[in-house]
């Protein structure tokens, strides 16, 4: 897993404030998830679209760990929630998406991000999510609506985590060039 | 559906002029008033509370309309799957094989339709009149951490930069013969991927000149930090906030308390 402190700060300095990079870092995850959930977009009849937003959750687990994936993954997702007028979903989305990062960065980067890792960590972590969403709208919405938006969520997982794994092979090599993942 | 509509509009309503940690606070108690009543004709009054204030917000009748797209679908979704799903009650309109549709699942239906018209609609109220500075800043004063703002500050401003790139991406892929919307789960997954590589990596570079930007203008040098614009709360604002809590907490001690059908 990435380190994600930088380097360390001086002793002398008093501010106990995050690091620029980091702080840099995930402010760039959330807003390109937010930009990817709002703009790549396929329209379906219930919850209005599928998104490949999934796919820059698993991607920042996977690349730079739980806590990016947690972090950016479900704030990204909320606030792409609450800017396209699902507000009252935003809670929830923040929950799902953030379990999901969670789960997937934490399985995902067992003994380096092996592939069989990788797998575990899309198939737990879209569990979480889809157990999240199926669960809320059961509450909040009925059964009947939560049983229709159950195959549109778990074809988004699947969507989602297939593109965030090529993804983050595919910016491994950017990364680390002489890395021999391809 | 896509691109990127700002939901605030600039104006000088009562509701935007209310300090945004009152209106943060109005939603969570108002999101908690509409889940705890389940009568439809008290449901119904909160929902004219919320066209109310959407009112008195002055909110742009398009953008509403955008925004409730979805709610409207979502809506009546509940209206037709509830009775489905709801064979409780006795006077028993229709029946067939397993399926009873009951006089008190449609009035159930119908009520969670409208409940959830008000949890949309008392989004829509602080985000058509709190603008994402104000939210932010709001945030902080309540206790988020100052660099954990910072960065929420920083993804809201570079979210249209990031919108506009994807978009740009996606047509230079386009004119070189990308097809988004063809194909099985796995040629779409690689076609996104030549959207989301370049997207991606964009964004990775713009993060390093970031932390460089902010470590040169002496980010966190100092922990007593001070703000250009402070938010005070003034006797309205107070006043606002009463209100909401009242209206929160009597219906709520009436059902519970006292056990009134609410």
């Amino acid at each position: 897993m990435e380190s994600m402190e930088g380097p360390a700060r001086p002793p002398q300095s008093p501010a106990k404030f995050v690091s620029p990079k980091v702080v840099a870092l995930y402010a760039m995850l959330t807003a390109l998830t937010t930009a990817v959930t709002m703009t790549l977009v396929i329209p379906l009849p219930t919850r209005g679209y599928y998104n490949v937003g999934e796919s820059m959750v698993f991607f920042a687990a996977f690349t730079f760990g739980w806590r990016a994936g947690m972090i950016c993954g479900g704030i990204g997702s909320a606030a792409a929630d609450l800017l396209l007028g699902y507000g009252f979903f935003a809670p929830i989305t923040l929950v799902a998406k953030g379990a999901e990062g969670l789960v997937a960065g934490i399985l995902g980067n067992l003994k380096g991000g092996a592939p069989w890792a990788r797998i575990a960590g899309i198939w737990a972590g879209g569990s979480c999510m889809v157990a999240t969403y199926f669960f809320a709208e059961w509450i909040f919405l009925g059964f009947g609506v939560a049983l229709t938006e159950l195959p549109a969520n778990v074809f988004q997982v699947l969507l989602g985590g297939l593109i965030g794994l090529m993804l983050s092979q595919a910016v491994a090599v950017y990364r680390n060039p002489r890395s021999k993942q391809a | 559906m896509t691109g990127f509509v700002d939901l605030f509009t600039e104006s000088n309503s009562a509701l935007h002029r209310m300090d945004p940690r009152v209106k943060i606070a109005s939603v969570i108690f108002l999101s908690l008033l509409a889940l705890i009543i389940s009568e439809l004709g008290y449901l119904l009054v909160l929902a004219g509370v919320m066209v109310l204030l959407l009112l008195i917000g002055r909110a742009s009748f398009s953008k509403t309309m955008f925004a409730f797209s979805y709610v409207s679908r979502v809506m009546l979704l509940i209206v037709v799957l509830w009775p489905i799903f709801d064979p409780s009650g006795t006077p028993v309109l229709l029946e067939f094989g397993p399926i009873k549709i009951t006089g008190p699942g449609i009035l159930a239906g119908l009520a969670t339709a409208v409940r959830v018209f008000c949890l949309a609609a008392v989004w829509y109220v602080l985000m058509f009149t709190t603008s994402q500075r104000d939210l932010v800043r709001a945030l902080v004063k309540l206790g988020l951490r100052f660099d954990y703002g910072l960065s929420l500050a920083i993804s809201l401003r570079f979210l249209p930069t990031f919108g506009a790139t994807v978009e740009s991406i996606k047509d230079a892929q386009r004119a070189r013969g990308l097809e988004l919307d063809r194909g099985g789960v796995a040629k779409r997954a690689r076609n996104y991927l030549a959207v989301l590589v370049p997207t991606t990596i964009t964004a990775l570079k713009t993060a390093d000149t970031l932390a460089l930007a902010l470590q040169s203008r002496a980010y966190g040098a100092r922990a007593d930090r001070t703000y250009l614009r402070e938010l005070s709360m003034r006797a309205i604002d107070y006043v606002a906030l009463v209100v909401v809590v009242a209206a929160f907490a009597l219906p709520f001690a009436a059902k519970y308390l006292l056990s009134m059908p609410l």
